[in-house]
């Protein structure tokens, strides 16, 4: 089987970027030691705990990336989730967001290579809105708010997803990276 | 069978080489949620609501942006709020935007998609967590 395509790499900005972003959050933390620390501390721990959570997440990250990268072919994105994808597009989409664990950054680097391999913007935002009903906590919270508000919140955030993404594919060009 | 292990030894590079480059921007992220989840506390986010359904709605909206942490706890909050009298709009405005919105993560959101998109896929979440907060609770009032 043919590789599907060369991985999509970081550009020189967004790696700056990212250098620029992880030095000023150092300081934020090296300010917060000098005038708190028991609260700069406390942050780091949470940090940490943060870190050691979304560790089996990243694997799955890592392994669709691989996935994506070795086998899936840019035609077959094209195809099913290009902007002439239809209902099976928005279908996958929302399935996707509504399966997907973790927090939402974590999915950044693989929606941004789906991106970049042609997958329709409209997609990805009905994606990020669709993650948030949350299949695990779906009991908790009809225990705090009852089954009725869960089934209807449920059914007007994915209502809303597709709209957004409507909406999106229509404002957004193909491949905005301005 | 070779050839379908290169295929997946370079994938497999090439998808580190990808997440390595992001590392830094991944763990400034992580530790902006350190940050938010220990100075912005529930009992500051209680304290920003005055009983009023639109402005709290819109508040709501806002401090579940800001807000970081596993979607219960955007649950426990709303419950609290709920019990204290706040309207129903303002709570389910917060969990929704808890969730679907991240000012932690705008930084990393701008670097990878780009300005346009970013500014879109926000502002329309913004204005959705509104727009499905008020149809839910309505819904709910006609069929209850």
């Amino acid at each position: 089987m043919d590789a599907g395509g060369a991985a999509v790499t970081v550009s020189e900005r967004e790696k700056s970027f990212g250098r620029i972003l992880l030095l000023i959050v150092i300081s934020l933390y090296l300010l917060a030691a000098l005038f708190d620390p028991a609260s700069a501390g406390q942050a780091l721990m949470k940090s940490l705990s943060v870190l050691k959570n979304i560790a089996p997440v990243l694997l799955i990250v890592l392994f669709l990336m691989t996935l994506l990268s070795a086998y899936i072919q840019p035609q077959k994105i094209f195809h099913y989730l290009g902007r002439k994808s239809g209902l099976k597009g928005w279908g996958i989409a929302l399935g996707g967001g509504v399966l997907s664990h973790g927090p939402g950054y974590l999915w950044y680097p693989i929606l941004s290579d789906l991106r970049a391999r042609g997958v329709n913007e409209g997609l990805i935002v009905a994606f990020f809105y669709a993650r948030s009903v949350k299949v695990p906590w779906l009991p908790m919270m009809a225990s705090y708010f009852g089954i009725a508000f869960t089934v209807i919140l449920t059914f007007y955030i994915l209502l809303a997803a597709v709209i957004q993404g409507k909406i999106a594919e229509k404002i957004i060009p193909p491949q905005s990276t301005i | 069978m070779k050839r379908e292990k290169n295929t997946w030894t370079r994938a497999l590079k090439a998808a580190l080489g990808t997440l390595y480059s992001m590392t830094p921007m991944l763990l400034a992220v992580i530790g902006l949620v350190g940050l938010f989840q220990t100075y912005i506390t529930p009992e500051m986010i209680h304290s920003f609501f005055t009983g009023s359904a639109l402005y709290d709605t819109l508040i709501g909206t806002v401090t579940g942006a800001i807000s970081v942490g596993q979607p219960f706890i955007s649950y426990i909050i709303g419950g609290g709020l709920s019990q204290q009298g706040l309207s129903l709009y303002a709570v389910t405005a917060f969990i929704l935007s808890f969730v679907t919105l991240g000012v932690v993560q705008l930084p990393m959101e701008y670097t990878l998609f780009g300005m346009r998109f970013t500014l879109v896929r926000n502002l329309l979440s913004f204005l959705f967590s509104i727009l499905v907060s008020v149809m839910t609770v309505w819904t709910l009032e006609v069929l209850l």
